[in-house]
């Protein structure tokens, strides 16, 4: 009995009347913090539409959007160039071809190599030659069975070359030695011994990265920027073997 | 007289292709630091000696075509080796013939240095450089200077021995 009571009490219509409002409100902050006052801020952003700032600075945003996206576009459009342009030269190139040396020619005023393979075997004239270790030069003249390799130590030779890491760009002058001289191209390139020297990706004639050799010693003082002796990764004088492409 | 122009023809023909040859690929122990003999020199010293200039020059024009066709490279050998020629082939009608081993040893080493100069010469104005050129060209002179005495000798001897109108 006095449980019944109670419970009559409890249901009282004019408790319900007076604690209903606190439940709904109560009910109302709970989904508010569930949902991390979203419905607020909606109502909030509703409501405050009108006052809203201008759309000049959003035009302004939109407009710096634009143009980060044009200088992303131009900047990867001119990646693909680059790769476009490695792979048609690999393409044009073909397959290595693998070439015996039968004669060198590496003393003072001539830099050569005679290869045992020619234009019968597919070798073009200006193509690359590589040995164990980097690049040797490049194919001068071609027969149908010999071809004649320019090397990077012929005092005509002249590639661009690089830095690894696109550091520093400059050119590779061969100077009858058997250690060129790499000129680079800006004062402010910061280059120590060391330093691995590759082909240059601007390069139109050796296609990018191909290891050329080692910086062995660096002149600071030489204007108008600074120079280095480069002791090439591929010996010309112990390499029996070279591949071409 | 024909069988002698004959001999002489292809001892002709067999030291232009030993001389060549020997251009393609001199052994490793044949060379100066690393440099080997100036063959077209050797070759031509000889010849011009008991041929006179004409025959000089026109066989350095022959012998430079042949060197310049494995170097080469826009530099040639000729106008120095024709020049080379005209001056040895002044000894022909000497009263004293170029003959002794010393004689013929400086004038290889003068030839050598001269041939050494003009490449030099023309590498620079074509723009490049050869950082060690006088250690290359006096290495170069001094192995020829050495070989001329035995290699131009015989030569010499054999030349005078084909030469048709040989009257010495």
């Amino acid at each position: 009995m006095a449980m019944g009571r109670r419970l009559s009490r409890l249901l009282d219509r004019s408790l319900l009347l007076s604690t209903g409002p606190w439940l709904v409100l109560l009910l109302f902050f709970l989904v508010v913090r569930v949902s991390k006052g979203a419905p607020l801020a909606d109502l909030y952003a509703q409501l405050s539409r009108p006052f809203w700032p201008g759309s000049a600075q959003s035009e302004w945003l939109k407009e710096s959007q634009q143009l980060e996206d044009q200088q992303r576009i131009a900047t990867l459009e001119g990646r693909l160039a680059r790769l476009e342009q490695d792979q048609q030269l690999r393409n044009q190139a073909g397959d290595w071809i693998t070439a015996p040396v039968i004669s060198r020619r590496i003393e003072g005023w001539w830099q050569q190599l005679e290869l045992g393979a020619g234009r019968v075997q597919g070798i073009k004239t200006g193509a690359v030659v590589t040995g164990p270790g980097g690049v040797l030069g490049r194919i001068s003249s071609v027969t149908p069975s010999t071809s004649r390799v320019q090397l990077l130590t012929d005092p005509s030779s002249r590639v661009g070359v690089e830095l690894q890491g696109g550091r520093g760009h400059g050119l590779l002058f061969g100077e009858g030695s058997s250690r060129p001289l790499v000129k680079f191209l800006n004062n402010d390139v910061t280059v120590q011994p060391g330093d691995v020297v590759v082909t240059s990706r601007a390069s139109s004639v050796f296609p990018a990265n191909l290891i050329i050799g080692v910086v062995q010693s660096v002149n600071t003082q030489a204007g108008p920027a600074p120079q280095g002796l480069v002791q090439l990764s591929a010996p010309a004088d112990q390499i029996d073997w070279v591949r071409v492409r | 007289m024909a069988d002698r122009s004959w001999w002489r023809l292809q001892a002709l023909i067999l030291t232009s292709l030993l001389l060549l040859l020997l251009t393609i690929a001199t052994p490793a122990w044949l060379r100066l630091d690393g440099m080997p003999p100036s063959w077209p020199v050797l070759w031509l010293l000889p010849w011009a000696v008991v041929e006179g200039p004409i025959a000089g020059a026109l066989a350095a024009v022959l012998v430079g075509l042949g060197f310049d066709s494995f170097y080469g490279q826009g530099i040639s050998s000729i106008p120095v080796l024709v020049l080379l020629a005209l001056w040895w082939g002044q000894f022909r009608d000497a009263r004293r013939p170029l003959e002794r081993s010393t004689t013929l040893g400086l004038q290889a080493l003068l030839g050598s240095l001269l041939l050494s100069a003009s490449f030099a010469l023309q590498l620079h104005w074509r723009g490049g450089s050869v950082a060690l050129a006088w250690q290359v060209s006096l290495a170069q002179a001094l192995l020829t200077a050495l070989l001329a005495p035995v290699v131009c000798s015989v030569q010499v001897l054999l030349w005078r021995r084909l030469t048709p109108d040989d009257g010495r």
